[in-house]
């Protein structure tokens, strides 16, 4: 399998679309002037001040222990085990619940401000892990495409050359695919806290020197990414002073699973101050790992939910008290659902379809989409999808960022109107589309 | 000649260009004359480094530079004593050495043998343990071959546990399978106390198989995602179905006080260690439905078949090769390169250590595109700057520093291992790698002397900004940092 990568794109000698002339004069750096004043030029064209907030729920989030059938007696059929969640489920409808590990978002439900898109999906879907994630990032399910549907959306209406919180992958230290595009700069801020140079200006300075015209192929990459870094100090510097958190970031309620570096309390606190203080961040992803629960499931899956319960719904109320809230969508992904049928270790193993959750005061609260059939399945036993994953990008990108979708995917969906019109916002009525 | 007036020198010379070469290896030709910079190389992705390697008519500097190459990527860190005796060696011989000396093992590290519920081993003690043997180990390659495998075969400490041994028994085993043949590192792999608790394969059994380790073993360990079908998944992941994790005394001795604690009484029949350290087969667990289909054949496959079928299969010859060779040579091989080791992969019986012969050996290693044509990942570029500083005992900060940085050992990002490269060229890297060096030089006691580190450690193949932030730097520390933080020195 060919890998995707940015070095591709080095060799292609199109780095910032710099021609021949522009690679001799030192291809790697836009000069910052420059950038701005570019910069400047294309904000006029950005429709409106909305940001989005993407949650990668990595290893395979389990749809049916996360938006539970309450009627449906396949589902304690499948899932001797696991099925007895159905009881303690916080019901939307009558015919589904959350995990009772999700009150926060339960709350947020009954507010109207929670879409569950259900039984989300693709055609001939991958059980990979990983060819499963590149479907989902890049928006082509033919595993052809090497961009990232939100560094695709970044390139072709936002200008990121000096601005690289435009996009930005928050508590993690690589970049995210979802985000990846060659023309973009993108930031990666790991942590808060470390997020700046030890070594003071003399440092700093001294990496901003040796850093420039790098040569090799790598150069325009390395080039970019101490700009970046350096940029993203500057505006974390600044932001501290313009932000407060109105709500507490709990990392503690839910004692850490799997990995610590599933702080995405702390990821969505920094995403909170990116946008409460202005740095001009429109797409922002964080990222949630250990939802591949092939053993003993229950527990570990409802730890996972209560943290993201806990921190979505910590951010949706920081981000209110902060007056951002009508700005500001959370939508949830993962790979792929995981099989009804739950396995011998009390697991599940790698499935197809499952709900997408979106959260946000933009939102149109309610279910979209059927839910998942348990008498229809596949001849391996999988769930048949009935919403393309791409609808649900489509009215993300449409009706809250305001772009032209036709320009990241290459088909028409038809509308999933979970995003309030943006000329209407303040007028929801039902909890029904 | 000092070294301010070599750098003057080939500032000079070089002023405006984007790569400048100052001279070869010192040891090349003592007292030859300054030579102007070779001039800058346009290649089709802009300006390149000057490399270095098979210069013509510069035959023994030439050499010497393959060999600082070699060492740069089959080792963590070369000393100045180390690299004059590779040189004395010679590039073939060095290679041969790496290859064929058994590796040392690490000292027996205190209580991971003993690990239990009650006394589980901290994971910075696992991870210094390890750190400690890369640098201090005779055999270095050997430790970036088991980092290589802890990425390829990998395991993760948080799933796994540190209440076993198993972590530490799966570093142990890593490092001395590596010299054999990939059907008996197979077998170790899938046998691995460890990799069957991370994978979930000793929670398989016949009646109920779990696929976890049956799709990973032929997706990210020997085929590829588009060598199998989810038939092939089911069917392996019945095959593989019977293995149970083993239980050292302490294990037992732990449990049996922890049943008494709460019960009262110990278990009847009391249960009885294990005298292996890898996954026991229970016959009464396993598949016994007789014939599958599994990868185009039918029959009644077990453990053994499973792994003999897929080394049958044209796929797992080159993903390996292919593996190897992003790892050791460059980020992109090409397809002929790959298909050519496969082919001597394949027709050495799948002997690993000739596989990473061959890798070495490759024209395309000693290639001039090969020079700084991949980048060190975290834990190598932490060790490289200790090795510089001659300052081995920060292993600590450097593993208080992977996490930030993206590796932090025993604990890789997903089943996928760690990414490479230009995966590890990011804001948030760079900038963490810049803070490493400012506490490293903030915790060495005594740092050796910089005149050479730009030979030494960057070959004396300087960017005109880094040739100039060296020369106009105003101590040694401020010299450290910036060979330290230069883009030369993230390289390999």
């Amino acid at each position: 399998m060919r890998q995707v990568s940015r070095r591709d794109f080095l060799r292609a000698g199109l780095v910032f679309g710099a021609g021949a002339a522009g690679l001799a004069a030192g291809y790697a750096a836009v000069p910052d002037v420059l950038a701005k004043a570019v910069y400047a030029g294309k904000k006029d064209g950005v429709q409106n001040d909305r940001v989005l907030v993407l949650v990668q729920l990595a290893g395979g989030n389990d749809g049916l222990q996360t938006v539970i059938p309450l009627q449906d007696a396949r589902y304690r059929d499948l899932r001797p085990q696991l099925g007895a969640a159905a009881k303690d489920a916080l019901p939307l409808t009558k015919d589904v619940g959350f995990n009772k590990a999700m009150p926060g978002l339960k709350a947020l439900w009954d507010r109207g401000k929670v879409a569950v898109v259900q039984n989300v999906g693709y055609p001939n879907p991958s059980f990979s892990h990983f060819e499963a994630i590149r479907v989902w990032e890049t928006g082509d399910p033919t595993r052809r495409a090497e961009d990232g549907w939100l560094g695709k959306t970044i390139e072709k209406n936002y200008d990121s050359a000096g601005h690289p919180l435009v996009g930005c992958a928050c508590g993690a230290t690589g970049l995210p695919g979802t985000l990846r595009d060659l023309r973009t700069t993108l930031t990666v801020v790991n942590s808060r806290q470390s997020f700046k140079f030890q070594g003071g200006d003399e440092m700093e300075k001294a990496l901003g020197a040796l850093y420039t015209s790098t040569p090799g192929m790598y150069g325009a990459l390395f080039d970019s990414a101490v700009a970046t870094a350096r940029d993203t100090v500057a505006q974390l510097r600044s932001a501290a002073a313009k932000y407060q958190a109105k709500a507490s970031y709990s990392d503690r309620r839910v004692p850490l699973v799997y990995s610590t570096r599933n702080q995405l309390a702390g990821a969505l606190q920094l995403a909170a101050e990116l946008v409460v203080a202005g740095t001009g961040a429109k797409i922002i992803h964080v990222t949630l790992g250990g939802f591949d629960t092939h053993f003993v499931e229950a527990p570990r899956h409802a730890d996972l939910m209560a943290y993201v319960d806990d921190a979505i719904a910590t951010f949706h109320a920081d981000i209110t008290a902060n007056g951002m809230a009508d700005r500001v969508l959370v939508a949830t992904w993962s790979e792929f659902g995981r099989r009804p049928k739950e396995n011998a270790s009390a697991g599940t193993d790698h499935g197809t379809a499952a709900p997408v959750i979106l959260v946000g005061d933009t939102v149109q609260g309610g279910l979209y989409g059927d839910l998942p059939d348990l008498g229809d399945l596949d001849a391996q036993g999988h769930l048949r999808h009935s919403v393309d994953f791409r609808a649900v990008y489509q009215e993300i990108l449409e009706s809250h960022l305001g772009v032209d979708a036709r320009e990241v995917l290459d088909q028409r969906f038809e509308r999933l109107a979970f995003v309030s019109d943006p000329a209407l916002a303040g007028s929801r009525s039902s909890n029904r589309p | 000649m000092s070294r301010r007036t070599v750098l003057a020198a080939a500032a000079a010379g070089g002023s405006g260009v984007a790569a400048a070469r100052l001279l070869g290896l010192h040891r090349a030709v003592p007292g030859e004359p300054e030579r102007s910079p070779a001039a800058p190389v346009m290649s089709r992705s802009g300006l390149d480094w000057v490399s270095p390697l098979g210069a013509k008519g510069e035959t023994a500097r030439a050499e010497e530079a393959r060999i600082a190459h070699l060492l740069r990527r089959t080792t963590f860190g070369a000393s100045a004593a180390e690299l004059d005796r590779a040189i004395a060696d010679g590039f073939e011989r060095t290679v041969e050495r790496q290859i064929d000396t058994p590796a040392a093992p690490p000292p027996p590290l205190p209580g991971a043998e003993t690990a239990t519920n009650s006394s589980g081993l901290p994971i910075d003690r696992l991870q210094i343990w390890w750190l400690d043997h890369m640098l201090a180990s005779p055999t270095p390659f050997a430790e970036k071959m088991t980092l290589f495998w802890h990425g390829h075969f990998t395991s993760e400490y948080r799933k796994v546990g540190l209440e076993s041994p198993f972590m530490y028994w799966q570093n142990l085993t890593w490092r001395t399978m590596a010299q054999g043949d990939l059907r008996s590192m197979l077998t170790q792999v899938t046998t691995d106390p460890a990799m069957l608790r991370y994978l979930d394969l000793s929670q398989s059994t016949g009646r109920a198989p779990n696929e976890n380790y049956a799709r990973e073993l032929m997706e990210l360990f020997t085929m590829g995602p588009e060598a199998y079908g989810e038939d092939d998944v089911r069917a392996a992941a019945k095959a593989l179905a019977g293995w149970r994790e083993p239980r050292t005394p302490e294990m037992i001795d732990d449990q049996i006080e922890r049943q008494i604690k709460s019960t009262g009484k110990a278990p009847a029949p009391r249960p009885q260690p294990d005298p292996v350290k890898t996954g026991i087969f229970e016959k009464s667990r396993a598949f016994t439905g007789g014939g599958t289909l599994f990868l185009g054949a039918v029959k009644a496959w077990d453990t053994g078949s499973v792994i003999d079928r897929i080394l049958e299969k044209d796929e797992t010859a080159p993903f390996l090769a292919r593996k190897a060779l992003s790892a050791f040579v460059s980020p992109a091989p090409a397809d002929a390169t790959v298909r050519r080791l496969a082919d001597g992969f394949r027709k050495t019986g799948y002997d690993v250590r000739e596989l990473m012969r061959s890798v070495l050996l490759a024209p395309e290693f000693s290639a001039p595109q090969a020079y700084r044509a991949l980048v060190k990942s975290p834990t190598e570029f932490m060790l490289h700057a200790l090795k510089a500083l001659q300052a081995p005992s920060l292993t600590r900060l450097v593993q208080q520093s992977g996490f930030g940085m993206g590796q932090s050992l025993f604990d890789p990002p997903s089943v996928g291992g760690w990414g490479d490269h230009e995966f590890w060229v990011t804001s948030n890297d760079l900038l963490a790698r810049a803070n490493f060096v400012t506490a490293a030089l903030g915790q060495v006691r005594k740092l050796p002397p910089s005149d050479d580190a730009h030979r030494l450690f960057l070959d004396a193949v300087l960017s005109p900004r880094t040739l100039d932030a060296l020369n106009a730097a105003r101590d040694e520390k401020a010299r450290w940092a910036l060979v330290l933080v230069s883009p030369e020195f993230q390289l390999k």
